[in-house]
């Protein structure tokens, strides 16, 4: 795959990416979901830079009506609304964007820079994972869910095992045998995770906004973004520096993800500052903090994803989405099975972060006028895009229920307040235990202590044990704390 | 009503049914010593178990309201649920029109049907904007993407 086909991807991936991101309540995540169906068709290199561009274009694509309406088009964009709506009240507005871009671009170098680092690294072991590994890999990424679990870690445990459970439909990976297929062929090969997440995020997303209120509307004169001054560009390297480590370490935890980076960076950036007194109140700094942030942590959010299958964030899981489509197995073997994959996503990574100046320049008026569109039109026109990319997906109609039944399902998780990423996490990775289990269980004569007795299995093992009681520590902090 | 208690009896109802739907998994000579049946029934005894300690603990709270609730921050009355209702209808009806209406028309529908639901008017200027639409979506995915929709009657009309 020649590097210049990359180059349009990115390009076009941003774009996407600022546009839904500017949409308030439509997440990263979101975007990329309503993506994901186009990409079947694609080369799988192009089709992950895509992806990939539209997380790093939404980060910031967040920042324009927390900027501009006081509304975070994204929740890690929530932090900026704090000094970001201060400048604009105070006739700054221009300015705030062009910090909110420079610093996304920032921190987005430093999070690649980050990611090449260390995935690699992680991922060195490859060679050496056998059926026991692929079990244990499995097991740390479901031991994430207590991570992932919100405030109810029970509720979140529910979730997961009903992903796991969605993940036991079609033909067993041992026998070859039908399970919950119901004598239709359409589920043989199980549902694909896309429609889980089409549905789960997207749809469910649509439809709690048929009952939301409408959000306040921008206007063009608010918005031509003014790029820092030398002397601005020197007070606020700091917060951008801060907001970048702090990115970089939130990205890679499992659960913490670009609103915690983003409120953490600003409140270590008021720490840190000559002038805290000014935060809440219009600081440039207020702003640079946590949008270098949430860029940084929309590449750092990629090291565990790529090097162990696990995803840290929605945004994560939809990538991983698009991978597996692809039949990308994110994890130990993809360095070794599709490098090149690799290497053009990290091309293409550096390709969007100075695609995201160049677009988030010239996309302000469109994104304006998209945010000031009428919600009931914008809201049909973004139906109209799912059901038909869903449909592309595999030419199906019965794909198109799938994905509406995963939207009620969704729906119903948000209503309850049952986090759903848990349940993304069990559809992703319940084949993968469930056949990695059973085969080494099969390869040792039903030898449970198969898998202590491999030491990168025990070793993943003891780290899911770790992930897992630091969790739960957590929770019984935080609850005893509520109480 | 207590939402923890509704949640926890539905997701007990669905490890139930689901233990029960186990049964129906054929038996195979080339089974391993877990067999196809092995996960699925502990996935359903696991989530009976959380089930019914989320049933538990619903009775004892002092505050029977979730800890994170997003949605009651939202209007949920009675006209909000018949919106959201609207809305899968309007899903389910494409999937019913679609082969027999074929792309375009389906879609106009879909866009003008989701633009009353989510409080708009149908008016001369939203069938406008839901035709113009469909033209657009008609370009994106069958003219460019090249994707095989079904194209209706229409044909054999002609």
């Amino acid at each position: 795959m020649a590097f210049a086909h990359l180059i349009p991807a990115a390009f076009g991936g941003v774009a996407w990416g600022i546009l839904g991101g500017a949409l308030p309540g439509i997440s990263p995540s979101i975007t990329m979901a309503l993506l994901l169906p186009f990409t079947y068709g694609m080369d799988s290199t192009v089709a992950v830079v895509l992806l990939a561009s539209t997380y790093v274009g939404a980060e910031y694509g967040g920042s324009i009506p927390a900027i501009l309406i006081g509304t975070p088009g994204t929740n890690a964009a929530a932090a900026t609304v704090i000094d970001g709506y201060q400048m604009k009240r105070q006739g700054k507005a221009g300015e705030a964007l062009g910090i909110s871009l420079y610093s996304g671009f920032v921190g987005g170098l430093f999070g690649l820079m980050v990611l090449v680092l260390l995935t690699e690294r992680l991922s060195s072991v490859a060679l050496a994972f056998t059926p026991p590994s692929y079990f244990a890999l499995g097991i740390l990424g479901l031991s994430v869910i207590a991570s992932l679990a919100g405030d109810s870690l029970l509720k979140g445990l529910i979730a997961g095992v009903m992903g796991l459970m969605v993940a036991t439909i079609g033909t067993d990976p041992v026998t070859g045998l039908n399970r919950f297929t119901f004598g239709s062929p359409e589920l043989l090969a199980g549902i694909p995770p896309i429609l889980v997440m089409v549905g789960l995020f997207a749809i469910s997303e649509m439809l709690v906004q048929t009952t939301a209120p409408d959000w306040e509307k921008a206007t063009h004169e608010s918005a031509r973004i003014r790029f820092p001054s030398p002397a601005l560009w020197k007070r606020i390297a700091r917060p951008q520096a801060i907001g970048s480590l702090i990115g970089a370490f939130e990205g890679m935890v499992p659960g913490a993800g670009g609103s915690i980076s983003s409120f953490l960076a600003y409140n270590e950036a008021r720490r840190w500052s000559k002038h805290s007194e000014e935060f809440g109140h219009g600081s440039p700094e207020g702003v640079a903090a946590p949008e270098a942030a949430n860029n940084t942590v929309a590449c750092t959010a990629l090291v565990p994803m790529l090097s162990l299958g696990i995803p840290s964030s929605n945004s994560a899981a939809v990538l991983l989405g698009g991978f597996l489509m692809h039949e990308l197995v994110p994890g130990p073997m993809l360095f070794v099975q599709h490098g090149e994959v690799v290497h053009g996503l990290y091309a293409g990574l550096l390709v969007a972060n100075i695609a995201m100046l160049i677009i988030g320049y010239l996309i302000m008026g469109p994104c304006i006028w998209l945010v000031s569109r009428p919600k009931p039109y914008l809201m049909a026109f973004i139906y109209a895009l799912v059901v038909s990319g869903v449909y592309a997906f595999q030419a199906s109609l019965f794909n198109v229920g799938i994905a509406l039944a995963f939207g009620v399902v969704g729906y119903a998780l948000r209503f309850f307040a049952v986090p759903f990423l848990p349940m993304v996490l069990g559809v992703v990775l319940g084949f993968m235990v469930e056949s990695n289990y059973r085969r080494a269980l099969v390869l040792s004569n039903g030898d449970l202590t198969t898998f202590v007795r491999n030491p990168i299995s025990a070793g993943l093992l003891v780290t899911a044990l770790i992930v897992a009681a630091g969790s739960l520590i957590r929770h019984a902090r935080s609850h005893a704390r509520s109480r | 009503m207590n939402r923890d208690l509704v949640f926890g009896t539905a997701t007990l109802a669905v490890a139930a049914s689901y233990y029960a739907l186990t049964s129906t998994i054929p038996q195979s000579q080339l089974a391993d010593p877990i067999g196809p049946q092995g996960l699925p029934k502990t996935y359903a005894i696991v989530l009976a178990v959380l089930s019914i300690v989320l049933i538990a603990r619903s009775w004892r709270t002092a505050n029977p309201e979730p800890s994170n609730p997003e949605p009651t921050n939202r209007e949920t009355t009675n006209r909000g649920m018949v919106r959201v209702a609207g809305m899968l209808l309007i899903g389910i009806g494409y999937i019913a029109v679609l082969p027999y209406l074929g792309y375009l028309i389906s879609v106009a529908l879909l866009i003008t049907a989701t633009t009353y639901f989510q409080g708009g008017r149908v008016n001369g200027r939203t069938l406008a904007i839901a035709l113009s639409g469909a033209a657009l979506f008609w370009v994106l995915f069958i003219w460019l993407l090249r994707i095989q929709y079904p194209a209706g009657l229409w044909p054999s009309l002609i």
